[in-house]
């Protein structure tokens, strides 16, 4: 039928899980604000194939019905969070975490 | 189902009760920069009281009604009224009496910068008195028992900016605090032994054969010792003539001091032999100490103070002699003659005592604030209305016969010694001869005389605000000893539930007796004061005079002594340890400790973005690895 062995869950289940650790791993090294948000969003993503697999193989509505949530909470926060670093850069002229250290003093 | 004419008196007494602080809480809140409004307001509150007051006594109604405050387990609190006889009577004299007070201060307090603070203290001290009178059970009594402490601490210290008056008001009100820890840990065991504190429960509890004992009466009686100054917390009394002299009219000699009084006839059930014993020799000792101190003093409201002192440990005395088997209509009826008598006194000492302090207050009103006797003099003529009617009031103390309420009501209390106890009767005799000596030696060198200073000189007959209260006063200090008959017009039959109680001496023997009591002290008063300049007895009888000093000022001394020698020690002592072990090792030692994780915890916070983020990595690790059952 095919050189290709069947798509199974475990590899949607992998995918989301490398895309969640590169998320991740960006959100651990890098040093930009607008590129932590960017690793944040495919996070985000990474949790919603997982969902959408799992609604697949399950029969059922239930992920997908958690992704439209998902989704739209993630616009939300977008706008807020984009709004933000919008904010933040007119006052300190920078988005580089390591020099936003107010917390410190 | 109850009468409407029942109903209408119960209300009225909680109006009673009520008025008085919704007085006090105007002037508080509206009235403290309008001093004549709120005097105004706190007059007629007082007027509709002394009305409201005579109406419930004469009314008839004698009720009993009570209102659940608050339960703890089956215990519970309640707020009542026990209007019988012995209230009526006790109302009717803190209704009437103080009404006269208010309207003296109207005078008095005129050109005072304070009028609203004093007024709004006499209406919360007419609230917290009636709620004693008033009161069905003990704690409810302790509740105002405290309030009318509190008012007389505010009113001593009226001129709050004289030290002494400070000193005055703390002292009166930590004495009296001694005395209320006895009366609290005595309503506390009465609880405990009786299961109730309702005074008509008590009553029943004995009735039904309780075990009575000596401690619970005598627990009790110190509050009352305490409050109506008996020895040894009677020093506060005199330094408590620092206040404003209505104030010491109606607080230090009419209403509040007699409370004590008042309070020990209202659990008379509850007294046995042993106890009234006590409280009889304790309170004939006052009597005559009191009566030995007010001899050498000089200023007029001391040597009142003092008189009050005694004649408060007449009463004291009267109510520890205890009952009294009597002849009545050819069988013998077994009388509570120590209450009769005591109350008796009470009120008609309150009607002299009163006259006398307001009598005094307008004395030194018209001598421009000056109360030292000796630089008065000559001021019968100036002053005549306060003349004659102190002159009633000193007659009145003195007991002179069938035309002064003190005969009456003194008479009855040696009356009732004599049938008990001779070594008593020896005593007060010779305290009323005594009573009579000081109070001539003070009218004799007050109005009598050369004027001896230019503030007696000028002295003038107080306005009417004032010699009204007087007039007033002196008809009841002249008819207030009829309690029946057709002079017995001051009392009807409201009260012959307490006036049957009094034990009446036949015969010419007691006449006899006042007489000589007056004439022997009179007649040396007035054989050995002369008006001057000068107490006679310091100049002819040096060792005399500085031994009664002595005796007076021995009890301040011995106190001085115990506060300065074991007490701040003691205090010293306490506040060490708590320096080591309270500030030191629990709050420093805890603020420490809580520091050092503060420390710790403070180095975390890098403020760095990255920082938190491995924090969370760490965070994660850990939740995974504990819900994976790693750890």
């Amino acid at each position: 039928m095919s050189i290709l062995p069947a798509i199974g869950l475990h590899h949607y289940l992998i995918v989301a899980g490398l895309v969640f650790a590169l998320g991740f791993l960006g959100v651990l090294v890098r040093r930009n604000t607008l590129v932590l948000y960017m690793s944040l969003e495919l996070m985000l993503v990474a949790s919603t194939i997982a969902l959408v697999a799992f609604s697949r193989f399950n029969g059922t509505m239930d992920g997908n019905v958690f992704v439209f949530f998902i989704l739209t909470v993630a616009a939300a926060e977008v706008a807020v969070g984009l709004a933000i670093i919008v904010a933040l850069f007119r006052r300190r002229q920078t988005v580089q975490v390591e020099q936003l250290t107010a917390l410190k003093n | 189902m109850i009468g409407t004419e029942e109903l209408l008196a119960q209300q009225l007494s909680v109006w009673v009760l009520l008025l008085p602080l919704a007085s006090a809480a105007i002037i508080a809140l509206f009235l403290r920069r309008s001093g004549t409004v709120a005097a105004y307001l706190s007059t007629a509150v007082a007027a509709v009281i002394g009305v409201i007051a005579v109406k419930l006594a004469f009314g008839g109604v004698r009720f009993e009604i009570a209102a659940e405050w608050f339960t703890f387990g089956d215990f519970t609190l309640s707020l009542g009224v026990n209007y019988n006889d012995l209230a009526a009577l006790m109302l009717g004299i803190v209704g009437v009496v103080g009404f006269f007070i208010h309207l003296f201060s109207l005078g008095y307090m005129h050109d005072d910068g304070a009028k609203a603070r004093f007024f709004g203290g006499l209406s919360v001290f007419m609230f917290s008195m009636i709620g004693i009178v008033l009161a069905d059970n003990l704690f409810m009594m302790f509740i105002f028992w405290e309030l009318v402490g509190f008012s007389s601490f505010l009113l001593i210290n009226h001129y709050c900016l004289k030290d002494s008056a400070a000193a005055a008001s703390k002292k009166a009100f930590i004495v009296n605090r001694v005395g209320d820890f006895g009366f609290l840990i005595g309503i506390l065991w009465c609880y405990q032994a009786y299961g109730t504190v309702s005074l008509s429960g008590l009553e029943e509890a004995v009735g039904a054969g309780a075990q009575l004992t000596m401690w619970v009466p005598l627990l009790l009686f110190c509050g009352a010792m305490g409050k109506s100054a008996q020895m040894p917390l009677h020093v506060w009394l005199p330094d408590a003539m620092e206040g404003p002299t209505p104030v010491s009219a109606l607080i230090h000699a009419a209403t509040m001091v007699a409370a004590g009084i008042y309070m020990l006839c209202r659990i008379e059930v509850l007294m046995v032999a042993d106890a009234l014993n006590i409280i009889m020799w304790i309170g004939t000792v006052t009597a005559l100490y009191a009566a030995l101190c007010a001899v050498v003093q000089s200023d007029i409201k001391k040597v009142l103070a003092y008189s009050t002192l005694s004649q408060l440990g007449y009463m004291v005395a009267a109510f520890g002699l205890g009952s009294l088997v009597v002849e009545h209509d050819g069988h013998e009826v077994l009388i509570a003659a120590g209450v009769g008598a005591a109350m008796f006194h009470l009120t008609t000492h309150a009607f002299f005592k009163a006259l006398m302090f307001l009598g005094s207050g307008s004395v030194i009103y018209g001598c421009h604030h000056e109360q030292n006797i000796f630089k008065m003099g000559g001021l019968a003529k100036k002053m005549p209305i306060t003349f004659v009617t102190f002159t009633i009031g000193v007659f009145a103390i003195a007991g002179l016969p069938f035309v002064t309420a003190g005969f009456f009501s003194k008479d009855a209390i040696l009356h009732l010694a004599q049938m008990k106890n001779p070594a008593v009767f020896g005593i007060l005799v010779f305290t009323a001869v005594l009573t009579t000596f000081y109070m001539f030696r003070l009218w004799r060198i007050t109005f009598f005389g050369e004027t001896r200073s230019d503030a007696a000189a000028h002295a003038h007959e107080s306005p009417l605000t004032m010699t009204l209260p007087l007039i007033a006063l002196a008809v009841m200090s002249i008819f207030g000893g009829y309690t029946h008959g057709a002079l017995g017009f001051l009392y009807g039959h409201a009260f012959d539930g307490v006036w049957s109680q009094i034990p009446h001496a036949e015969g010419l023997g007691v006449v006899l007796l006042s007489l000589a009591i007056i004439g022997v002290g009179a007649g040396a008063a007035l054989a050995f004061y002369k008006p001057a300049g000068a107490d006679a007895l310091a100049t002819k009888a040096p060792g005399a005079f500085a031994g009664l000093t002595l005796l007076k000022e021995s009890f301040d001394t011995a106190y001085t002594w115990w506060v300065a020698k074991v007490q701040d020690r003691f205090a010293m002592l306490l506040n060490f340890l708590e320096q080591i072990f309270l500030a030191g090792l629990i709050v420093r030692g805890l603020a420490g400790v809580v520091g050092l994780l503060g420390l710790g915890a403070r180095a975390l916070h890098t403020g760095n973005l990255h920082a938190y983020v491995y924090w969370f990595l760490l965070g994660v690790v850990v939740l995974w690895g504990f819900a994976g059952g790693l750890f």
